[in-house]
């Protein structure tokens, strides 16, 4: 059993390297990426949706479709996801749409790969789906 | 001459983690190194040369010995009721350094009494007891003293003692046997023994000898014939033999007093060296500027808690996981604090280990991201709950497949809690449990608050909990000293694989071969971690944990230096202080 990282995960994570300005968001450079079905429950993701920077989503969506080594297995449709979340006129979440970020948010994984720091360049690998943070003793 | 409590206090001070260790050194014959670990105060006692080094500037660091624990400045000139006062209360607040100032100038202050015997056989234990010769009575001092047969002389007294040597006779170590260099020393050597009982030797120059039984907590002054006539030893054995009972040897600590004397004048005379104090505590090696930091290194992982943390859980993650069972259960303000979030809220636990709490965060209907500086340990965490399924409650939030789902993937990452690898403002709450009592500085125990300040947004909540000096009544835990080590006793089929130590590096082979003899991993173990015992009888590898044990108020003193965070709730529970905070 291993771990995996899910777009939910990578949405709060920052590079701490010393000096830089701009740690967020990390890109991802994805040797593996897996997609895991887990069910479906539309009261958590509408609790998570006020919570979440979307536009990291949208960027970690297009990382993942540009930056990956290997070809996306099979079942993985990353989802079309719209500019923004919107309610619509019965101020409620349209549920095709909670799918959508359902899928992208928790079953999208990414296995092995780096975390790379927007402002330094610094790789941060990821193993076995654990992402090392840990700083070099230069870097803090 | 101390109570058990001083003791204990004064034991955990001499030897646990902020102990200033002399580096090793050879002996006076250079046949070989100085075996037992020992410490210097005031002058450094050169083994190589056996004699004092008194130019404490010369010799590069290595003369520069911590200066001798001196009181604080509202007790100079105290009286003896006030000195004892002070010691108790040290003792109470787990300060060990304010301990050995209050010995020490006690032992300046006392009025050893000549006391004469002829009962020679006699080898009563009595407070101070001093070796003579046989026969001898009276004048020249050095007398054995039994309680039989006292005979009041001229008082006698060593108040400039401005030299301590602390050694420490781990079960089997000795000291060979030696008149301590009479240039060195003036008369007057005095020996406070802890820990344990040992017999001591003296030989006088005829070849006559003298055993002296030493009990824990016993004085030893050796005066006159005793101190430059008589040598005097500890034999290497693991057993002494004392009134025809066999006492087992356990780890002796001996804390010597000394007077050192400067080279003696044209007209022959030496006078004591002046003595070299301090009140800063914990004392150290080297001068006061070289240990001052810049900013930076302030917050570096000082080498303590690399050897005596984050190596200690690497190695123990296996284990640390498999017993979690048996350390007790989640503690209860935690999972208040956590039942309390809002559902769907972020929370960041700092220092997860093997993801204890992650099943009582998604309980609460909540994602939680752990982060821990050992890998290994966050490794266990995966299904973080194995019985997550049946210890579902009627409160829980999520519906329970998301939750297995959750629980399947914990979200981890490994980092230090000195630069959490969250943006800003961006959880909801934090918890911080069992980690600050490892962090070994104050500038990183206030990076640790800084930094969950600074990943909870405002109006966000934290909690943060750590172990107490002081435990609960009923427990029979008792920390002697606000910094100490706490062992983990490892079992050798637990532990986990070592990179880099040296034992892998030379052997390289399968380490599946190697596992299955466990006392060549427990070998291992012992040399890849620094302070790590092979504990022959029990077959475990005993490591020394690093905590720092919390003072009433020390957490909310801390929290008081971050201005972006304000107290809810502080309070003791189960042997931890707890404080739970509002980011503002």
């Amino acid at each position: 059993e291993i771990f995996k990282m899910r777009l939910l995960t990578h949405n709060y994570m920052q590079s701490t390297v010393k000096g830089t300005e701009n740690g967020y968001p990390l890109q991802i450079e994805a040797d593996k990426i897996e997609y895991e079905e887990s069910p479906f429950d539309p009261d958590f993701v509408i609790a998570l949706i006020p919570k979440i920077e979307y536009k990291t989503i949208l960027f970690a969506v297009q990382q993942i479709a540009e930056r990956c080594s290997t070809d996306l297995p099979s079942e993985i449709q990353l989802p079309d996801l719209p500019e923004t979340i919107e309610k619509d006129d019965n101020s409620e979440y349209d549920k095709e749409l909670l799918k959508k970020l359902h899928v992208v948010l928790l079953d999208i994984h990414v296995v092995q790969g780096h975390l790379v720091c927007p402002g330094t360049g610094r790789r941060f690998k990821i193993t076995q789906g654990i992402p090392n943070m840990i700083l070099h003793e230069d870097e803090i | 001459f101390i109570t058990a409590d001083q003791e204990s206090v004064l034991l955990a001070a001499l030897t646990g983690p902020n102990a200033p260790w002399a580096p090793s050194q050879q002996n006076f014959s250079k046949t070989g190194s100085v075996k037992r670990r020992v410490q210097h105060y005031g002058y450094v006692f050169d083994y190589e040369t056996a004699n004092v080094l008194r130019d404490r500037d010369s010799d590069g660091i290595d003369a520069k010995c911590p200066p001798m624990p001196s009181l604080p400045m509202d007790c100079a000139g105290c009286c003896d009721e006030e000195l004892e006062s002070f010691a108790n209360d040290s003792v109470k607040n787990g300060d060990g350094w304010n301990v050995l100032a209050a010995v020490i100038e006690k032992v300046r202050r006392y009025q050893f009494q000549d006391e004469a015997t002829s009962n020679l056989d006699n080898q009563d234990v009595v407070d101070n007891s001093v070796v003579s010769e046989e026969g001898a009575r009276g004048n020249d001092g050095g007398i054995v003293a039994t309680k039989t047969n006292p005979i009041r002389a001229a008082p006698l007294s060593f108040p400039n003692i401005n030299q301590i040597t602390v050694n420490e006779y781990k079960r089997g170590q000795g000291i060979g046997s030696h008149i301590d260099t009479e240039s060195a020393f003036g008369d007057g050597l005095i020996s406070l023994s802890m820990g344990s009982d040992c017999v001591m030797e003296f030989r006088s120059k005829e070849g006559t000898k003298k055993l002296v039984h030493l009990p824990p907590r016993s004085l030893l002054l050796m005066s006159g014939p005793a101190r430059f006539y008589w040598s005097h030893q500890i034999v290497t054995r693991m057993t002494d033999c004392v009134d025809n009972k066999v006492i087992s040897r356990r780890t002796r600590v001996s804390l010597t007093l000394r007077t050192a004397i400067s080279l003696a004048d044209e007209s022959g005379n030496t006078s004591p060296l002046h003595i070299v104090e301090s009140s800063s505590f914990p004392p150290k090696w080297g001068d006061a500027r070289n240990n001052a930091s810049d900013d930076t290194s302030d917050i570096a992982t000082p080498e303590t808690e690399r050897s005596h943390v984050h190596a200690v859980y690497d190695a123990i993650a296996t284990q640390w996981h498999h017993t979690r069972g048996k350390r007790g259960v989640l503690w209860p303000g935690a999972t208040q604090f956590l039942k309390e979030l809002p559902t769907g809220s972020i929370v960041a636990d700092v220092g997860c280990g093997d993801g204890k709490y992650f099943p009582a965060i998604w309980e609460a209907g909540s994602y939680v991201i752990g982060t821990d500086i050992s890998e290994p340990l966050l490794q266990t965490s995966i299904g973080a709950c194995s019985d997550f399924e049946s210890k579902l409650g009627p409160e829980s939030r999520l519906i329970s497949s998301v939750r297995s789902g959750l629980n399947a993937r914990p979200a981890v990452a490994v980092a230090d809690c000195m630069q959490i690898p969250m943006r800003t403002n961006s959880c909801d709450a934090a918890i911080c449990i069992a980690v600050m009592h490892h962090l070994s500085t104050t500038p990183r125990r206030l990076q640790c608050l800084r930094e969950l300040a600074r990943v909870v947004k405002p109006g966000g909540r934290i909690n943060v909990q750590a172990w107490a000096l002081k435990q609960d009544e009923a427990s029979k835990r008792k920390f002697a000293g606000t910094d100490v080590f706490v062992p983990f006793n490892a079992q050798p089929r637990y532990l986990k694989k070592v990179q880099n130590s040296p034992i892998e590096r030379s052997k390289g082979n399968n380490l599946k071969e190697r596992t299955t003899k466990c006392q060549g991993v427990a070998e291992m173990y012992s040399e890849a971690y620094d302070g790590a015992e092979y504990d022959e009888r029990k077959g475990l590898v005993v490591f020394q944990r690093y905590c720092h044990m919390y003072r009433e108020g020390e957490l909310e003193d801390l929290v008081s230096h971050i201005n972006n965070l304000e107290i809810e709730h502080s309070g003791f529970e189960s042997g931890n202080h707890f404080v739970i905070m509002k980011v503002v």
